[in-house]
């Protein structure tokens, strides 16, 4: 179902805003970028919620690995990596930075499954701060090691997902280098097939976390996070296990890193090792549902649709645009109080702020709804949605 | 640019044009002056004894700023097992509302020692405010979560400080101020006998870093003397060892907890008004992540809940970046040489005593 409904998104997006209401679509959707973003984003915040919510270990340091399959994407790009030529399919380097990443979870993890609790949160945390504080100074990686290295001219094609050296099979995205699509006598944008093909990844890779978390492993994953102690006792190696999850995890945080760098093309320290990229995964997993793995998607829908309602204008749909185009001078330059108009109000107070009220919204969540959009959701139908919502709908009939 | 001291520490008397702000662990905002200098060459230099005496001073400094900072922190993790990520927050709202007070009470003719009294008025204003705030927030909102496991609260702080830092950049933004710069005005406070250096036979030493001392010293004393000289001291001691145990002989434990986080909430205020004055930290809005990070690598070091491992981690982390930040303007050109010091050894404690220096292993182990 939201396979369908994220398929039908672009034609969805783009029937309204070309419809009577399309100030409200284009003030109160997100816009194809943002969707992109969505779809890489989610993936991250789902590979921290496979270990932090499946297990209960916190990793609060899993921007590490989103940056190293950011960085390895590009520097293999910028041919920057020995023995990899910048005209690497990114389909092979994306699963390089994939195995890269999940190599560095190996080593974290080996250190960090000595702890547990808190402790386990803050020494992934010290991992994910070195290596940002180490990247932002390391001038090999790009010219102004603190803005973070671009793709450069030895790359100027877009990156293409697809089968890796069939031609035909390969599709490039990007918002600028990305490839146009005619498809059945409509074109599909840059976005809309950055939005496919980036889709595509992800949808493979969460079903393959599906798999894994559906599976016996997955099973021992869920009783680690109820009872160590007792799952140790039953016989189960946690740590052979707490091992295998963060890998996994660090795996496809790392496959989620290459996406984003191979759509923007160009990363910094903040957005991708900075420790607050992982703050985000987390707010994403929490409101979305911890310990669920598509929770935390809706929960990253939420939040980059809140920013993106709240951005500035001349960034897109948003509020104040909307009201710009809808209430008029009048009513947007009345004063409230002391000078301050509705105008500067929505200004100094909404625009660009949502991490305050995201931020209330996740505070509220962590007390009244600690299980989230999806768990709750879950524990009012009787099981998981995809099942419940057809036995309902059938009892209605 | 600024023009580096070949000293240590660049601490120019008034506003002067500003270096790009930095988003990380705050060191020296300066630009290495000799790189070609080899590393016997920066040896000898650095084996000088006025070198390593004036190294020592700026360790000193750095590590009562270090021990301000995590003092809060880890008071309110030894007795409730909360790891406060709303700290660093704190002490941002304390550096904004210490530089209220002095921009508001000291005009151009306030003589030094005015602007010394005055500040010590800001010092009580931030604890008692910031202090309420923090017993606000354990009511309201920790409160609940306590028989949650022990992540509810990381996440719950969490969420404070992202509410807390957007709505002190909205704050900031609205009376016209850029909430990624030092606040200038602020720092323009400072009275001159602070913002010189003051020579002291070969040596020159920043009278800032004297203060710092002076205060981190007696930030050290008064915990001290509260946990140990006086009842309620007791009743937090107490309820650290054995909370059950301190119910059970009549001490209301949720009121020591309420005393403890508005307590370590109002230490943390007040760090952030030392820090106002501190041109390497000022008050500014990343501040709040700025001052966080190394308060948990303090407290982590010594051993989450016990004050004296603090206070040793504070001294260790304060010398190695002294060292390191000499060594960084002096002989090298790396420039994350300070910042990566600090968190390997983070790193390095937490590989070898995960438990801290002073730790015991039960605390933290939920």
């Amino acid at each position: 179902m939201v396979v369908l409904a994220l398929v039908a998104y672009p034609g969805f997006y783009h029937l309204l805003t070309n419809s009577p209401i399309s100030a409200e679509a284009v003030a109160l959707l997100p816009k194809m970028p943002t969707m992109i973003a969505l779809l890489y984003f989610g993936l991250f915040a789902m590979s921290f919620d496979f270990i932090s919510g499946y297990t209960g270990y916190l990793s609060f340091g899993h921007a590490a690995f989103y940056g190293t399959g950011a960085y390895f994407v590009i520097l293999v790009a910028n041919g920057k990596i020995p023995l990899l030529p910048p005209g690497t399919p990114f389909m092979v380097s994306l699963l390089l930075a994939g195995i890269l990443a999940a190599l560095l979870a190996l080593g974290i993890g080996l250190v960090s499954f000595r702890l547990s609790g808190v402790y386990f949160a803050m020494i992934t945390l010290g991992f994910s701060q070195v290596m940002y504080v180490f990247i932002r100074g390391w001038d090999y990686v790009a010219s102004n090691p603190r803005d973070g290295p671009t793709v450069g001219s030895t790359h100027s094609e877009g990156f293409e997902i697809g089968v890796p050296y069939v031609d035909q099979l390969n599709l490039a995205i990007g918002s600028f280098s990305g490839e146009e699509v005619a498809l059945f006598g409509h074109t599909l944008g840059t976005y809309t097939t950055s939005f496919y093909m980036v889709g595509f990844v992800v949808l493979v890779s969460y079903f393959a976390l599906q798999r894994i978390v559906h599976s016996p492993f997955g099973r021992v994953m869920v009783a680690i996070r109820d009872n160590e102690e007792r799952a140790e006792a039953v016989g189960y190696n946690t740590l052979v296990y707490k091992l295998g999850a963060f890998v996994i995890s660090g795996f496809f945080g790392g496959i989620a890193g290459g996406l984003f760098a191979g759509y923007a093309r160009s990363v910094t320290p903040e957005n991708t090792f900075y420790f607050l990229t992982a703050g985000d995964a987390l707010l994403a997993s929490i409101i979305g549902g911890f310990g669920t793995l598509a929770g935390p998607l809706y929960g990253h829908l939420f939040d980059e649709t809140i920013r993106e309602f709240l951005s500035n204008a001349g960034l897109g749909g948003g509020l104040l645009p909307y009201l710009q185009q809808r209430l008029g001078e009048g009513v947007l330059g009345t004063e409230i109080f002391g000078g301050l108009t509705v105008e500067g109000l929505i200004t100094a107070a909404l625009n660009g702020h949502a991490a305050l009220y995201v931020g209330i919204v996740f505070v509220l969540f962590v007390l009244y709804l600690p299980d989230g959009i999806l768990g709750t959701l879950r524990e009012w139908l009787g099981g998981p949605v995809s099942k419940r919502v057809p036995e309902l709908l059938r009892g209605w009939r | 640019m600024i023009p580096a001291d070949p000293a240590l520490g660049v601490d120019l008397a008034l506003p002067a044009v500003r270096a790009v702000p930095d988003l990380a662990l705050p060191t020296l905002k300066a630009v290495p002056v000799q790189s070609g200098t080899s590393f016997f060459d920066g040896l000898g230099q650095f084996l000088q004894p006025e070198t390593l005496v004036s190294v020592f001073v700026e360790g000193l400094a750095k590590s009562a700023i270090y021990v301000m900072i995590a003092a809060g922190l880890s008071l309110i993790f030894g007795l409730m097992g909360v790891l406060n990520f709303a700290h660093g927050t704190l002490t941002m709202i304390g550096a904004y509302l210490a530089g209220i007070v002095m921009v508001v009470l000291v005009g151009g003719a306030t003589g030094q020692w005015g602007r010394i009294l005055a500040f010590f008025g800001a010092l009580v204003v931030v604890f008692v405010l910031v202090g309420g705030f923090g017993s606000l927030v354990e009511v309201g909102l920790i409160r609940r979560l306590y028989d949650r496991p022990p992540i509810a609260q990381i996440l719950l702080t969490f969420g404070v400080a992202l509410v807390l830092e957007e709505a002190a950049r909205i704050v900031v933004l609205f009376y016209g101020l850029q909430p990624t710069s030092e606040w200038q005005e602020a720092l323009g406070t400072k009275p001159a006998v602070l913002a010189t250096r003051h020579s002291l036979g070969p040596l020159s030493i920043r009278g800032l870093a004297l203060f710092e001392i002076l205060l981190g010293v007696l930030t050290v004393v008064g915990i001290w003397a509260f946990l140990t000289r006086t009842r309620y001291g007791l009743f937090i001691r107490a309820g650290s060892e054995d909370a059950e145990m301190a119910q059970a002989l009549g001490i209301d434990v949720r009121r020591v907890f309420t005393v403890v986080f508005a307590l370590g909430a109002g230490i943390a205020g007040v760090a952030g008004a030392v820090l106002m004055w501190d041109q390497i930290w000022g008050a500014n809005v990343p501040l709040a992540a700025e001052t966080l990070l190394p308060a948990f690598v303090v407290v982590i070091i010594g051993g989450l809940g016990t004050f004296r491992g603090t206070v040793v981690g504070a001294l260790i982390v304060g010398m190695v970046d002294a060292v390191t930040t000499w060594w960084f303007i002096n002989v090298v050109t790396w420039t994350w040489l300070p910042d990566v010091a600090v968190f390997l050894i983070l790193v390095g404690m937490l590989i070898l005593r995960p438990q801290g220096l002073y730790g015991v292993e039960e605390v933290g182990g939920h």
